[in-house]
Protein backbone atom coordinates (compact mmCIF):
# COMPACT_ATOMS: atom_id res chain seq x y z
CA UNK A 1 0.00 0.00 0.00
CA UNK A 2 2.96 2.30 0.47
CA UNK A 3 3.63 4.81 -2.22
CA UNK A 4 6.87 4.50 -4.06
CA UNK A 5 9.06 7.52 -3.60
CA UNK A 6 11.60 8.05 -6.30
CA UNK A 7 13.95 10.97 -6.16
CA UNK A 8 14.52 13.49 -8.88
CA UNK A 9 17.78 11.82 -9.78
CA UNK A 10 15.92 8.57 -10.41
CA UNK A 11 17.43 6.80 -7.42
CA UNK A 12 14.95 4.86 -5.33
CA UNK A 13 14.51 6.07 -1.78
CA UNK A 14 16.79 4.19 0.53
CA UNK A 15 14.08 2.83 2.81
CA UNK A 16 12.55 0.90 -0.04
CA UNK A 17 14.50 -2.32 0.09
CA UNK A 18 13.88 -2.49 3.79
CA UNK A 19 10.16 -2.06 3.42
CA UNK A 20 9.98 -5.05 1.17
CA UNK A 21 12.08 -7.06 3.60
CA UNK A 22 10.06 -6.11 6.65
CA UNK A 23 6.47 -6.64 5.55
CA UNK A 24 4.52 -6.90 8.79
CA UNK A 25 3.03 -10.29 9.61
CA UNK A 26 -0.68 -10.13 8.98
CA UNK A 27 -1.82 -11.69 12.23
CA UNK A 28 0.00 -9.39 14.57
CA UNK A 29 0.01 -5.74 15.45
CA UNK A 30 2.77 -3.46 14.23
CA UNK A 31 5.58 -2.17 16.42
CA UNK A 32 6.77 1.23 15.22
CA UNK A 33 9.55 3.23 16.85
CA UNK A 34 9.48 7.01 16.53
CA UNK A 35 13.07 8.21 16.61
CA UNK A 36 15.34 11.05 15.45
CA UNK A 37 18.79 11.14 17.04
CA UNK A 38 18.47 14.79 17.89
CA UNK A 39 16.23 15.76 20.75
CA UNK A 40 13.46 18.30 20.67
CA UNK A 41 12.46 17.70 17.06
CA UNK A 42 9.02 16.41 18.05
CA UNK A 43 9.25 12.66 18.65
CA UNK A 44 6.95 12.69 21.67
CA UNK A 45 4.44 15.06 20.08
CA UNK A 46 4.45 12.89 16.95
CA UNK A 47 3.97 9.70 18.97
CA UNK A 48 1.05 11.18 20.91
CA UNK A 49 -0.66 12.58 17.83
CA UNK A 50 -0.22 9.55 15.61
CA UNK A 51 -1.43 7.33 18.45
CA UNK A 52 -4.47 9.54 19.03
CA UNK A 53 -5.28 9.71 15.32
CA UNK A 54 -4.92 5.94 14.80
CA UNK A 55 -7.04 5.20 17.86
CA UNK A 56 -9.68 7.76 16.92
CA UNK A 57 -9.94 5.96 13.58
CA UNK A 58 -10.75 2.74 15.42
CA UNK A 59 -7.42 0.95 15.89
CA UNK A 60 -6.31 -0.45 19.24
CA UNK A 61 -3.15 1.48 20.09
CA UNK A 62 -0.65 1.37 22.92
CA UNK A 63 2.02 4.06 23.29
CA UNK A 64 5.20 3.05 25.08
CA UNK A 65 7.47 5.73 26.56
CA UNK A 66 11.05 4.47 26.27
CA UNK A 67 12.57 7.59 27.81
CA UNK A 68 13.23 6.17 31.27
CA UNK A 69 14.36 8.96 33.58
CA UNK A 70 13.09 11.78 31.36
CA UNK A 71 9.58 10.74 30.51
CA UNK A 72 7.25 13.22 28.84
CA UNK A 73 4.72 11.28 26.80
CA UNK A 74 2.36 11.22 29.80
CA UNK A 75 2.44 15.04 29.96
CA UNK A 76 1.83 15.51 26.25
CA UNK A 77 -1.20 13.21 26.53
CA UNK A 78 -2.39 14.91 29.71
CA UNK A 79 -2.28 11.60 31.58
CA UNK A 80 0.48 12.37 34.09
CA UNK A 81 -1.84 12.46 37.08
CA UNK A 82 -3.15 8.99 36.27
CA UNK A 83 0.15 7.11 35.92
CA UNK A 84 0.43 4.61 38.77
CA UNK A 85 2.92 2.10 37.40
CA UNK A 86 5.53 2.14 34.68
CA UNK A 87 7.49 -0.07 32.30
CA UNK A 88 10.05 -1.07 34.91
CA UNK A 89 7.32 -2.14 37.35
CA UNK A 90 6.08 -4.48 34.63
CA UNK A 91 9.54 -5.75 33.65
CA UNK A 92 10.41 -6.38 37.28
CA UNK A 93 7.13 -8.20 37.93
CA UNK A 94 5.75 -5.73 40.48
CA UNK A 95 2.56 -5.43 38.45
CA UNK A 96 1.16 -7.10 35.34
CA UNK A 97 0.98 -5.10 32.15
CA UNK A 98 -2.74 -4.37 32.47
CA UNK A 99 -2.09 -2.85 35.85
CA UNK A 100 0.31 -0.38 34.27
CA UNK A 101 -1.63 0.65 31.16
CA UNK A 102 -3.43 4.01 31.41
CA UNK A 103 -6.53 4.35 29.25
CA UNK A 104 -7.11 7.68 27.58
CA UNK A 105 -10.62 8.85 28.50
CA UNK A 106 -11.04 10.86 25.30
CA UNK A 107 -10.09 7.95 23.06
CA UNK A 108 -10.58 4.67 24.96
CA UNK A 109 -8.82 2.74 22.19
CA UNK A 110 -5.63 4.55 23.20
CA UNK A 111 -3.45 3.36 26.06
CA UNK A 112 -0.19 4.53 27.55
CA UNK A 113 2.58 2.54 29.15
CA UNK A 114 4.62 5.18 30.96
CA UNK A 115 8.36 5.20 31.57
CA UNK A 116 9.84 5.29 35.06
CA UNK A 117 10.90 8.81 36.01
CA UNK A 118 13.27 8.11 38.87
CA UNK A 119 15.21 5.26 37.28
CA UNK A 120 17.90 4.97 34.60
CA UNK A 121 17.86 3.56 31.09
CA UNK A 122 20.58 1.13 32.14
CA UNK A 123 18.00 -0.48 34.46
CA UNK A 124 16.03 -1.71 31.45
CA UNK A 125 17.01 -5.10 30.11
CA UNK A 126 16.85 -4.83 26.33
CA UNK A 127 15.71 -8.44 25.84
CA UNK A 128 12.94 -8.13 28.43
CA UNK A 129 11.79 -4.86 26.88
CA UNK A 130 11.68 -6.52 23.48
CA UNK A 131 9.60 -9.38 24.89
CA UNK A 132 7.19 -6.91 26.47
CA UNK A 133 6.65 -5.10 23.16
CA UNK A 134 6.21 -8.43 21.40
CA UNK A 135 3.51 -9.43 23.88
CA UNK A 136 1.77 -6.06 23.38
CA UNK A 137 1.75 -6.72 19.63
CA UNK A 138 -0.44 -9.73 20.24
CA UNK A 139 -3.13 -7.51 21.76
CA UNK A 140 -2.89 -4.18 19.95
CA UNK A 141 -3.00 -3.14 16.31
CA UNK A 142 -0.22 -0.64 16.91
CA UNK A 143 2.56 -0.40 19.46
CA UNK A 144 4.17 3.03 19.04
CA UNK A 145 7.46 3.42 20.88
CA UNK A 146 8.60 6.92 21.80
CA UNK A 147 12.40 6.79 21.60
CA UNK A 148 14.64 9.02 23.74
CA UNK A 149 17.09 11.44 22.13
CA UNK A 150 20.59 10.20 21.49
CA UNK A 151 21.96 6.84 20.45
CA UNK A 152 22.81 5.32 23.80
CA UNK A 153 21.16 2.51 25.78
CA UNK A 154 17.70 4.09 25.66
CA UNK A 155 17.86 4.13 21.87
CA UNK A 156 18.99 0.51 21.74
CA UNK A 157 16.06 -0.48 23.98
CA UNK A 158 13.52 1.48 21.96
CA UNK A 159 14.46 0.07 18.57
CA UNK A 160 14.99 -3.52 19.71
CA UNK A 161 11.43 -4.72 19.19
CA UNK A 162 10.37 -2.46 16.33
CA UNK A 163 10.39 -3.60 12.74
CA UNK A 164 9.24 -0.25 11.46
CA UNK A 165 10.73 3.14 12.23
CA UNK A 166 9.55 6.67 11.69
CA UNK A 167 12.29 9.27 11.60
CA UNK A 168 11.19 12.72 12.75
CA UNK A 169 13.43 15.44 11.39
CA UNK A 170 13.26 19.24 11.43
CA UNK A 171 14.57 21.20 8.45
CA UNK A 172 17.93 22.17 9.90
CA UNK A 173 21.40 20.83 9.28
CA UNK A 174 22.00 19.44 12.74
CA UNK A 175 18.74 17.48 12.85
CA UNK A 176 19.42 16.11 9.36
CA UNK A 177 22.91 15.00 10.28
CA UNK A 178 21.68 13.25 13.45
CA UNK A 179 18.81 11.63 11.54
CA UNK A 180 21.27 10.34 8.95
CA UNK A 181 23.34 8.72 11.68
CA UNK A 182 20.25 7.08 13.17
CA UNK A 183 19.10 5.74 9.79
CA UNK A 184 22.48 4.06 9.53
CA UNK A 185 22.13 2.54 13.00
CA UNK A 186 18.61 1.24 12.28
CA UNK A 187 20.12 -1.19 9.82
CA UNK A 188 18.65 -2.79 6.75
CA UNK A 189 15.96 -5.02 8.17
CA UNK A 190 13.54 -2.30 9.25
CA UNK A 191 11.14 -0.22 7.22
CA UNK A 192 12.15 3.41 7.73
CA UNK A 193 10.00 6.39 6.76
CA UNK A 194 10.32 10.12 7.27
CA UNK A 195 8.24 12.90 8.80
CA UNK A 196 9.58 16.41 8.26
CA UNK A 197 8.43 18.40 11.26
CA UNK A 198 8.16 22.13 12.04
CA UNK A 199 8.48 23.31 8.47
CA UNK A 200 8.04 27.05 8.08
CA UNK A 201 7.11 27.52 4.42
CA UNK A 202 7.67 31.28 4.62
CA UNK A 203 11.28 30.75 5.75
CA UNK A 204 11.86 28.13 3.06
CA UNK A 205 10.68 30.56 0.42
CA UNK A 206 13.06 33.21 1.72
CA UNK A 207 15.89 30.69 1.53
CA UNK A 208 16.32 30.75 5.29
CA UNK A 209 15.25 27.18 5.98
CA UNK A 210 15.98 23.85 4.29
CA UNK A 211 13.14 22.59 2.11
CA UNK A 212 11.66 19.10 2.34
CA UNK A 213 13.61 18.23 -0.81
CA UNK A 214 16.85 19.51 0.76
CA UNK A 215 16.25 17.27 3.77
CA UNK A 216 15.43 14.24 1.72
CA UNK A 217 18.31 14.79 -0.72
CA UNK A 218 20.44 13.69 2.24
CA UNK A 219 18.19 11.15 3.95
CA UNK A 220 16.65 9.43 0.89
CA UNK A 221 13.66 8.07 2.79
CA UNK A 222 10.04 7.48 1.76
CA UNK A 223 8.15 10.56 2.92
CA UNK A 224 5.26 9.87 5.26
CA UNK A 225 4.25 13.48 5.80
CA UNK A 226 5.15 17.08 6.49
CA UNK A 227 4.00 18.99 9.56
CA UNK A 228 4.28 22.77 9.71
CA UNK A 229 5.48 24.75 12.70
CA UNK A 230 2.45 26.06 14.55
CA UNK A 231 2.00 27.66 17.97
CA UNK A 232 -1.03 25.47 18.65
CA UNK A 233 1.35 22.52 19.10
CA UNK A 234 3.06 24.25 22.03
CA UNK A 235 -0.31 25.09 23.52
CA UNK A 236 -1.59 21.55 23.06
CA UNK A 237 1.56 20.11 24.67
CA UNK A 238 1.24 22.38 27.68
CA UNK A 239 -2.43 21.45 28.01
CA UNK A 240 -1.94 17.74 27.37
CA UNK A 241 -4.42 17.66 24.47
CA UNK A 242 -3.07 16.18 21.23
CA UNK A 243 -3.91 18.46 18.26
CA UNK A 244 -4.81 15.39 16.20
CA UNK A 245 -8.05 15.27 18.20
CA UNK A 246 -8.88 18.85 17.21
CA UNK A 247 -10.92 18.65 14.02
CA UNK A 248 -10.32 22.35 13.30
CA UNK A 249 -6.52 22.25 13.54
CA UNK A 250 -4.46 22.22 10.33
CA UNK A 251 -1.58 20.51 12.11
CA UNK A 252 -4.05 18.02 13.53
CA UNK A 253 -5.21 17.27 10.01
CA UNK A 254 -1.60 16.68 8.91
CA UNK A 255 -1.22 14.11 11.70
CA UNK A 256 -4.50 12.43 10.77
CA UNK A 257 -3.30 12.07 7.17
CA UNK A 258 -0.01 10.58 8.29
CA UNK A 259 -1.94 8.11 10.44
CA UNK A 260 -3.98 7.14 7.38
CA UNK A 261 -0.78 6.60 5.38
CA UNK A 262 0.55 4.38 8.14
CA UNK A 263 -2.71 2.43 8.15
CA UNK A 264 -2.61 2.21 4.36
CA UNK A 265 -5.99 3.89 3.92
CA UNK A 266 -4.43 6.90 2.21
CA UNK A 267 -2.09 6.22 -0.69
CA UNK A 268 -1.58 9.66 -2.21
CA UNK A 269 1.85 11.24 -1.81
CA UNK A 270 2.10 13.77 0.99
CA UNK A 271 1.56 17.35 0.00
CA UNK A 272 4.46 19.66 0.74
CA UNK A 273 3.10 22.85 2.32
CA UNK A 274 4.44 26.00 0.77
CA UNK A 275 3.73 29.62 1.24
CA UNK A 276 1.74 31.35 -1.43
CA UNK A 277 3.84 33.78 -3.37
CA UNK A 278 3.03 37.45 -3.51
CA UNK A 279 1.40 37.06 -6.92
CA UNK A 280 -0.64 34.08 -5.83
CA UNK A 281 -1.89 36.04 -2.84
CA UNK A 282 -2.65 39.02 -5.05
CA UNK A 283 -4.42 37.12 -7.78
CA UNK A 284 -5.93 34.43 -5.60
CA UNK A 285 -3.98 31.53 -7.09
CA UNK A 286 -4.17 28.28 -5.22
CA UNK A 287 -1.27 27.57 -2.87
CA UNK B 1 42.91 28.03 35.72
CA UNK B 2 39.92 28.48 33.47
CA UNK B 3 36.29 28.30 34.50
CA UNK B 4 34.78 25.03 33.30
CA UNK B 5 31.10 25.36 32.51
CA UNK B 6 28.81 22.60 31.24
CA UNK B 7 25.75 23.63 29.19
CA UNK B 8 23.05 21.03 29.77
CA UNK B 9 19.26 20.56 29.76
CA UNK B 10 18.05 16.98 29.94
CA UNK B 11 15.68 17.46 27.04
CA UNK B 12 17.15 17.72 23.57
CA UNK B 13 16.52 20.46 21.08
CA UNK B 14 16.11 23.25 23.61
CA UNK B 15 19.21 25.06 22.35
CA UNK B 16 22.25 23.73 24.21
CA UNK B 17 24.53 23.76 21.18
CA UNK B 18 23.33 27.16 19.95
CA UNK B 19 23.81 28.56 23.45
CA UNK B 20 27.29 27.07 23.74
CA UNK B 21 28.37 28.52 20.39
CA UNK B 22 26.97 31.97 21.08
CA UNK B 23 28.23 32.27 24.66
CA UNK B 24 31.63 31.07 23.48
CA UNK B 25 31.74 33.57 20.63
CA UNK B 26 30.51 36.40 22.88
CA UNK B 27 33.09 35.60 25.56
CA UNK B 28 35.87 35.50 22.95
CA UNK B 29 34.71 38.82 21.50
CA UNK B 30 35.15 40.29 24.96
CA UNK B 31 38.76 39.14 24.96
CA UNK B 32 38.60 35.86 26.87
CA UNK B 33 40.39 32.80 25.58
CA UNK B 34 37.66 30.21 25.07
CA UNK B 35 37.62 26.52 24.18
CA UNK B 36 34.31 24.81 23.35
CA UNK B 37 34.10 21.05 23.83
CA UNK B 38 31.49 18.95 22.03
CA UNK B 39 30.55 16.09 24.36
CA UNK B 40 27.95 14.64 22.00
CA UNK B 41 30.04 11.78 20.65
CA UNK B 42 28.22 10.08 17.77
CA UNK B 43 25.81 12.97 17.21
CA UNK B 44 28.10 15.97 17.09
CA UNK B 45 26.69 19.30 15.93
CA UNK B 46 28.70 22.08 17.54
CA UNK B 47 31.05 22.03 14.53
CA UNK B 48 28.10 22.67 12.19
CA UNK B 49 26.70 25.50 14.27
CA UNK B 50 30.16 27.13 14.25
CA UNK B 51 30.70 26.37 10.57
CA UNK B 52 33.99 24.51 11.13
CA UNK B 53 32.80 21.04 10.09
CA UNK B 54 35.06 20.85 7.04
CA UNK B 55 38.15 21.68 9.08
CA UNK B 56 37.97 18.77 11.54
CA UNK B 57 41.09 16.62 11.46
CA UNK B 58 41.14 15.02 14.92
CA UNK B 59 38.50 14.64 17.60
CA UNK B 60 38.23 14.10 21.35
CA UNK B 61 38.29 10.31 21.06
CA UNK B 62 41.59 10.47 19.18
CA UNK B 63 42.97 12.77 21.87
CA UNK B 64 41.94 10.35 24.59
CA UNK B 65 43.35 7.39 22.69
CA UNK B 66 46.66 9.20 22.34
CA UNK B 67 46.53 9.30 18.56
CA UNK B 68 47.13 13.06 18.48
CA UNK B 69 48.11 15.92 20.74
CA UNK B 70 45.32 17.89 22.37
CA UNK B 71 46.46 21.08 20.61
CA UNK B 72 46.30 19.35 17.21
CA UNK B 73 42.63 18.55 17.68
CA UNK B 74 41.64 22.12 18.51
CA UNK B 75 40.11 24.06 15.62
CA UNK B 76 40.60 27.81 15.75
CA UNK B 77 37.69 29.93 14.61
CA UNK B 78 38.83 32.14 11.74
CA UNK B 79 36.34 34.92 12.49
CA UNK B 80 36.94 35.35 16.19
CA UNK B 81 40.33 35.37 17.77
CA UNK B 82 40.61 33.36 20.99
CA UNK B 83 37.83 30.90 20.12
CA UNK B 84 38.63 27.21 19.54
CA UNK B 85 36.57 24.05 19.45
CA UNK B 86 37.40 20.46 20.34
CA UNK B 87 35.05 18.35 18.20
CA UNK B 88 33.39 15.11 19.21
CA UNK B 89 33.88 11.95 17.16
CA UNK B 90 30.97 11.22 14.82
CA UNK B 91 31.40 7.52 14.13
CA UNK B 92 32.00 6.33 17.69
CA UNK B 93 29.72 6.12 20.68
CA UNK B 94 29.77 7.82 24.04
CA UNK B 95 31.35 4.93 25.87
CA UNK B 96 34.55 5.49 23.83
CA UNK B 97 35.52 8.04 26.50
CA UNK B 98 35.28 7.46 30.25
CA UNK B 99 34.28 10.09 32.80
CA UNK B 100 37.84 10.24 34.10
CA UNK B 101 39.30 10.65 30.61
CA UNK B 102 36.82 13.37 29.82
CA UNK B 103 37.58 15.23 33.04
CA UNK B 104 41.30 14.96 32.24
CA UNK B 105 40.84 16.54 28.83
CA UNK B 106 38.83 19.38 30.36
CA UNK B 107 41.45 20.10 33.01
CA UNK B 108 44.22 20.11 30.38
CA UNK B 109 42.18 22.59 28.33
CA UNK B 110 41.65 24.69 31.44
CA UNK B 111 45.41 25.30 31.52
CA UNK B 112 45.29 26.80 28.03
CA UNK B 113 42.42 29.26 28.29
CA UNK B 114 40.03 31.30 30.45
CA UNK B 115 36.75 29.49 29.76
CA UNK B 116 36.03 25.88 28.82
CA UNK B 117 32.39 25.49 27.73
CA UNK B 118 31.16 21.91 27.47
CA UNK B 119 28.22 21.19 25.15
CA UNK B 120 26.37 18.32 26.83
CA UNK B 121 24.32 15.76 24.86
CA UNK B 122 20.58 15.32 25.53
CA UNK B 123 19.59 12.76 28.11
CA UNK B 124 21.13 11.67 31.39
CA UNK B 125 23.13 8.68 30.25
CA UNK B 126 26.87 8.13 29.80
CA UNK B 127 27.32 11.21 27.59
CA UNK B 128 25.77 13.40 30.28
CA UNK B 129 27.98 11.92 32.99
CA UNK B 130 31.05 12.57 30.83
CA UNK B 131 30.06 16.15 30.13
CA UNK B 132 29.58 17.06 33.78
CA UNK B 133 32.63 15.12 34.98
CA UNK B 134 35.14 17.92 34.45
CA UNK B 135 32.83 20.89 35.02
CA UNK B 136 33.01 23.35 37.89
CA UNK B 137 29.68 25.03 37.20
CA UNK B 138 26.58 24.43 35.10
CA UNK B 139 24.23 26.38 32.88
CA UNK B 140 20.86 24.69 32.45
CA UNK B 141 19.04 25.67 29.26
CA UNK B 142 15.29 25.20 29.20
CA UNK B 143 12.37 26.33 27.09
CA UNK B 144 9.10 27.47 28.71
CA UNK B 145 7.41 24.14 28.07
CA UNK B 146 6.21 21.64 30.63
CA UNK B 147 8.26 18.77 29.22
CA UNK B 148 11.50 20.75 29.01
CA UNK B 149 11.02 22.00 32.58
CA UNK B 150 10.38 18.53 33.91
CA UNK B 151 13.59 17.28 32.28
CA UNK B 152 15.53 20.32 33.52
CA UNK B 153 14.28 19.61 37.03
CA UNK B 154 15.62 16.07 36.84
CA UNK B 155 18.99 17.31 35.58
CA UNK B 156 19.22 20.00 38.26
CA UNK B 157 18.77 17.26 40.85
CA UNK B 158 21.70 15.37 39.37
CA UNK B 159 23.86 18.51 39.23
CA UNK B 160 23.06 19.24 42.88
CA UNK B 161 24.32 15.78 43.80
CA UNK B 162 27.64 16.81 42.27
CA UNK B 163 27.60 20.12 44.13
CA UNK B 164 27.81 22.16 40.93
CA UNK B 165 26.55 25.77 41.05
CA UNK B 166 23.65 26.09 38.60
CA UNK B 167 22.31 29.00 36.60
CA UNK B 168 19.40 29.02 34.23
CA UNK B 169 18.84 30.29 30.69
CA UNK B 170 15.21 30.38 29.57
CA UNK B 171 15.39 29.96 25.81
CA UNK B 172 12.89 30.52 22.97
CA UNK B 173 10.50 32.64 24.96
CA UNK B 174 7.56 33.92 22.93
CA UNK B 175 6.39 36.99 24.87
CA UNK B 176 3.11 37.25 22.94
CA UNK B 177 2.24 33.67 23.93
CA UNK B 178 3.10 34.40 27.56
CA UNK B 179 0.78 37.39 27.46
CA UNK B 180 -2.05 35.36 25.95
CA UNK B 181 -1.58 32.74 28.66
CA UNK B 182 -0.44 30.09 26.19
CA UNK B 183 3.14 29.87 27.43
CA UNK B 184 4.71 29.71 30.86
CA UNK B 185 6.42 32.93 31.94
CA UNK B 186 10.04 33.20 33.06
CA UNK B 187 8.80 33.61 36.64
CA UNK B 188 6.82 30.38 36.34
CA UNK B 189 9.96 28.60 35.13
CA UNK B 190 12.30 29.96 37.80
CA UNK B 191 9.68 29.27 40.51
CA UNK B 192 9.43 25.61 39.49
CA UNK B 193 13.15 25.10 39.09
CA UNK B 194 14.25 27.47 41.88
CA UNK B 195 17.55 28.19 40.20
CA UNK B 196 19.29 31.50 39.67
CA UNK B 197 18.42 33.13 36.35
CA UNK B 198 21.32 33.88 33.99
CA UNK B 199 19.44 34.95 30.89
CA UNK B 200 16.27 35.08 28.85
CA UNK B 201 16.51 34.52 25.09
CA UNK B 202 13.44 35.15 22.93
CA UNK B 203 12.44 32.83 20.10
CA UNK B 204 13.88 34.21 16.89
CA UNK B 205 13.73 32.68 13.43
CA UNK B 206 17.17 34.12 12.77
CA UNK B 207 18.62 31.20 14.75
CA UNK B 208 17.45 28.61 12.19
CA UNK B 209 19.24 30.42 9.41
CA UNK B 210 22.34 31.05 11.48
CA UNK B 211 22.60 27.34 12.37
CA UNK B 212 22.26 26.32 8.74
CA UNK B 213 24.97 28.80 7.75
CA UNK B 214 27.31 27.93 10.60
CA UNK B 215 27.43 31.52 11.73
CA UNK B 216 26.53 32.20 15.38
CA UNK B 217 24.08 35.12 15.69
CA UNK B 218 26.43 37.04 17.97
CA UNK B 219 28.60 37.63 14.90
CA UNK B 220 25.76 39.57 13.31
CA UNK B 221 26.15 43.10 14.60
CA UNK B 222 22.55 44.01 13.86
CA UNK B 223 21.11 40.98 15.63
CA UNK B 224 18.95 41.61 18.67
CA UNK B 225 20.11 38.25 20.01
CA UNK B 226 23.74 39.44 19.90
CA UNK B 227 22.85 42.08 22.48
CA UNK B 228 21.14 39.48 24.65
CA UNK B 229 24.04 37.01 24.56
CA UNK B 230 26.44 39.85 25.34
CA UNK B 231 24.41 40.63 28.48
CA UNK B 232 24.47 36.98 29.53
CA UNK B 233 28.22 36.88 29.13
CA UNK B 234 28.63 40.01 31.23
CA UNK B 235 26.56 38.34 33.95
CA UNK B 236 28.91 35.36 33.70
CA UNK B 237 31.79 37.77 34.29
CA UNK B 238 30.04 38.90 37.47
CA UNK B 239 28.53 42.17 36.30
CA UNK B 240 24.99 43.00 37.50
CA UNK B 241 23.10 43.47 34.26
CA UNK B 242 19.34 44.09 34.47
CA UNK B 243 17.09 41.62 32.67
CA UNK B 244 15.10 42.69 29.65
CA UNK B 245 11.49 42.21 30.68
CA UNK B 246 9.98 40.52 27.66
CA UNK B 247 6.84 39.79 29.62
CA UNK B 248 6.26 43.49 30.33
CA UNK B 249 2.77 44.93 29.89
CA UNK B 250 1.91 45.88 26.35
CA UNK B 251 2.26 49.44 25.15
CA UNK B 252 -1.51 49.79 25.33
CA UNK B 253 -1.57 48.69 28.95
CA UNK B 254 1.25 51.05 29.85
CA UNK B 255 -0.38 54.05 28.20
CA UNK B 256 -3.74 53.45 29.78
CA UNK B 257 -2.34 52.25 33.06
CA UNK B 258 -4.14 48.91 33.03
CA UNK B 259 -2.76 46.30 35.35
CA UNK B 260 -1.82 43.23 33.35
Amino acid sequence: MQETVVHADGEPARGEAREAAAAPQATRGRAIVITSGKGGVGKTTTTANLGAALAAAGAAVVLVDADVGLRNLDIVLGLEARVRHHVLDVLEGAVDVDGALVTDKRVPQLRLLAAAQTREKDDVDTEAFRDLVTSLRERFDYVLIDCPAGIEKGFANAIAAADEAIIVCTPDVSAVRDADRVVGLLGERRSVRLIVNRLRPALVRKGKMLSVDDVNAILHLPLLGVVTDAPDVIVSTNRGEPVALDAASAVGSAYREIAQRIAGTLTSSPEIPRERSFFEKLFGGRP
Amino acid sequence: MARRIVITSGKGGVGKTTTTANLGAALAQRGHRVVLVDADIGLRNLDLVLGVEKRIVFDIVEVVEGRCQLRQALIKDKRIENLSVLPAAQTRDKTAVSELQFANVVSQLAELCDFVLIDCPAGIEHGFRNAIAGAGEAIVVTTPEVSAIRDADRVIGKLHERGLPIRLIVNRLRPEMVRSGDMLSVDDVTDILSAELLGIVPDDEEVVDSTNRGEPVVLRAESRLAVIYDKIVRRLEGELVPFTTFGAPSLFARIFGKAS
